[in-house]
C-alpha cells in the first residue's frame, strides 16, 4: 500500500495500460491537415486497434480490452448513433462488422 | 543489400506534444523509434517534442499490419506516454494523440506557426496544473454478501418474491453508484480547475476483483487542496466499502482542445 494510505485513498501504483490507452488513443490534441495519417485514419486506427486487440489472446494477457466498458463500443447509454458510426468505419476499413456485445 | 524491395524513406516526424519554445527536450525517455531520440523543434513561442520516424513504419497503408503485432503496439504506446511523462517532470506540455506523424519538418513547423496562438493559450491554461485521475472501486463480494443476506431473509417466501427483492437490490445498487459518482465528481470538481467523467473500465481491464463505480480526470492547480478533498471523500466512501484511488500526474490529455487545424 502507498504512503497515502493514512489519508484513506490509494495512490502511487504504476500506470495501468488501460489508463494509458484510454488517454493516448482517445484524448490529446488531434491535428487535422497536412499529416501522414489524417483525422479519419486516426479514428479508423483506434477502431482497428480495438478490434485487433479484442481478438488477440496476447492482448488479453496484456489487459488491453478496456473498451468492454466503453460506451462507444459496447453501445451502452443508448448511443446507437456511435454504433452506426463505428460500423461505417469498420466497413471502410474492410473489417468484419462488430456484433452486439 | 536486403532482398526486400526498398522504398524511398525520407523519414517523417512523430509529434508527442507541444511545449514552450524555451523548454528542453526530455532526456532518457525511449522514443517510438529507438534509433532517433526526442528533440525540441522551436517555432515562435512554442516547440514540438518530436522524433524522426520511418514513414515506411508509420505509413497509413502498412500501419494496419504493424498493429497486428500487439507487442509493437504496446511498445509504441508506452513510448508515447513515457516521452510525455518525462517532459511533464520539468515543463508544461500539450499532449498529442497517438500516431500524429508529419511527413516533413516543414509540415511540422507550418503546423506550429499556424496554430501558435491556440497552442500558447493551451499551454497557458495548463501552466502549473496537472491532470490527476480518480477511480472509485468496490469489492463485489461485499455487495453480493449484502444481496445474499437479503435473499436469506426472504427464504420463506415464494421464489418470485425473492427475485423481485433481488431486482430491487440490483436497482438499489445502480442508484447507489449514480449517487456516489455524482457526489464524488462534484466534491472533487470543487477542488480542481476542471474535471471530466471517463468511461468505466471493466474488471478484466483493471485486472482486479473490484468493480469500478467511477472514473474521473481532474485538472488540478492546488494539489494539497485536491488531495484534502479526496481524503475527505475517501472517508465517506469507505463506510460503504468503496475505495478511492488516485493516479497521475498524467500529461493533461483530457484538458486540451480536442482538435486543431480543421478549417
Amino acid at each position: 500500500m502507498s504512503s497515502r494510505e493514512l489519508d484513506g485513498y490509494r495512490s502511487g501504483q504504476p500506470a495501468q495500460l488501460a489508463d494509458v490507452l484510454e488517454r493516448v488513443l482517445d484524448k490529446g490534441i488531434v491535428i487535422a491537415g497536412d499529416i501522414q495519417i489524417n483525422l479519419l485514419d486516426i479514428e479508423l486506427l483506434t477502431v482497428k486497434i480495438r478490434l485487433l486487440i479484442a481478438s488477440a489472446d496476447k492482448a488479453k494477457e496484456m489487459g488491453i480490452d478496456w473498451w468492454n466498458g466503453d460506451p462507444f463500443l459496447s453501445g451502452r447509454n443508448g448511443q446507437s448513433g456511435l454504433e452506426d458510426r463505428l460500423r461505417r468505419l469498420e466497413e471502410k476499413a474492410g473489417l468484419p462488422t462488430s456484433e452486439e456485445g | 543489400m536486403a532482398a526486400a524491395p526498398m522504398r524511398e524513406d525520407a523519414g517523417g516526424w512523430y509529434l508527442y506534444g507541444v511545449v514552450a519554445a524555451d523548454a528542453e527536450a526530455p532526456g532518457g525517455a525511449p522514443s517510438v523509434d529507438p534509433a532517433n531520440g526526442v528533440v525540441s523543434l522551436g517555432e515562435g513561442p512554442v516547440a514540438a517534442l518530436a522524433s524522426r520516424v520511418s514513414l515506411v513504419e508509420f505509413d497509413e497503408e502498412t500501419l494496419p499490419q504493424r498493429l497486428a503485432d500487439a507487442g509493437w503496439l504496446e511498445e509504441k504506446i508506452r513510448a508515447h506516454e513515457q516521452v510525455l511523462e518525462a517532459a511533464l517532470a520539468s515543463t508544461t506540455v500539450v499532449p498529442c494523440r497517438f500516431c500524429t506523424v508529419y511527413r516533413s519538418e516543414e509540415d511540422l513547423r507550418a503546423f506550429l506557426a499556424g496554430h501558435a496562438d491556440e497552442l500558447r493559450d493551451a499551454l497557458a491554461t495548463l501552466e502549473g496544473r496537472v491532470e490527476l485521475g480518480v477511480k472509485a472501486l468496490v469489492d463485489p463480494a461485499r455487495f453480493s454478501a449484502e444481496l445474499e443476506a437479503a435473499s436469506q431473509a426472504t427464504s420463506g417466501r415464494a421464489y418470485l418474491e425473492a427475485r423481485r427483492e433481488e431486482q430491487r437490490l440490483g436497482a438499489e445498487l445502480v442508484r447507489f453508484q449514480g449517487e456516489l459518482a455524482a457526489n464524488l465528481h462534484e466534491r472533487l470538481l470543487a477542488a480542481a480547475e476542471d474535471g471530466v467523467s471517463l468511461a468505466l473500465q471493466s474488471r478484466e481491464v483493471s485486472g482486479r476483483d473490484e468493480e469500478m463505480l467511477f472514473n474521473g480526470a481532474y485538472l488540478v492547480g492546488d494539489r494539497e487542496k485536491f488531495e484534502e478533498a479526496l481524503a475527505e471523500a475517501a472517508q465517506g466512501a469507505r463506510e460503504h466499502g468503496v475505495e478511492l484511488e488516485l493516479t497521475g500526474p498524467w500529461p493533461p490529455y483530457n484538458f486540451v482542445p480536442a482538435e486543431l487545424g480543421r478549417p
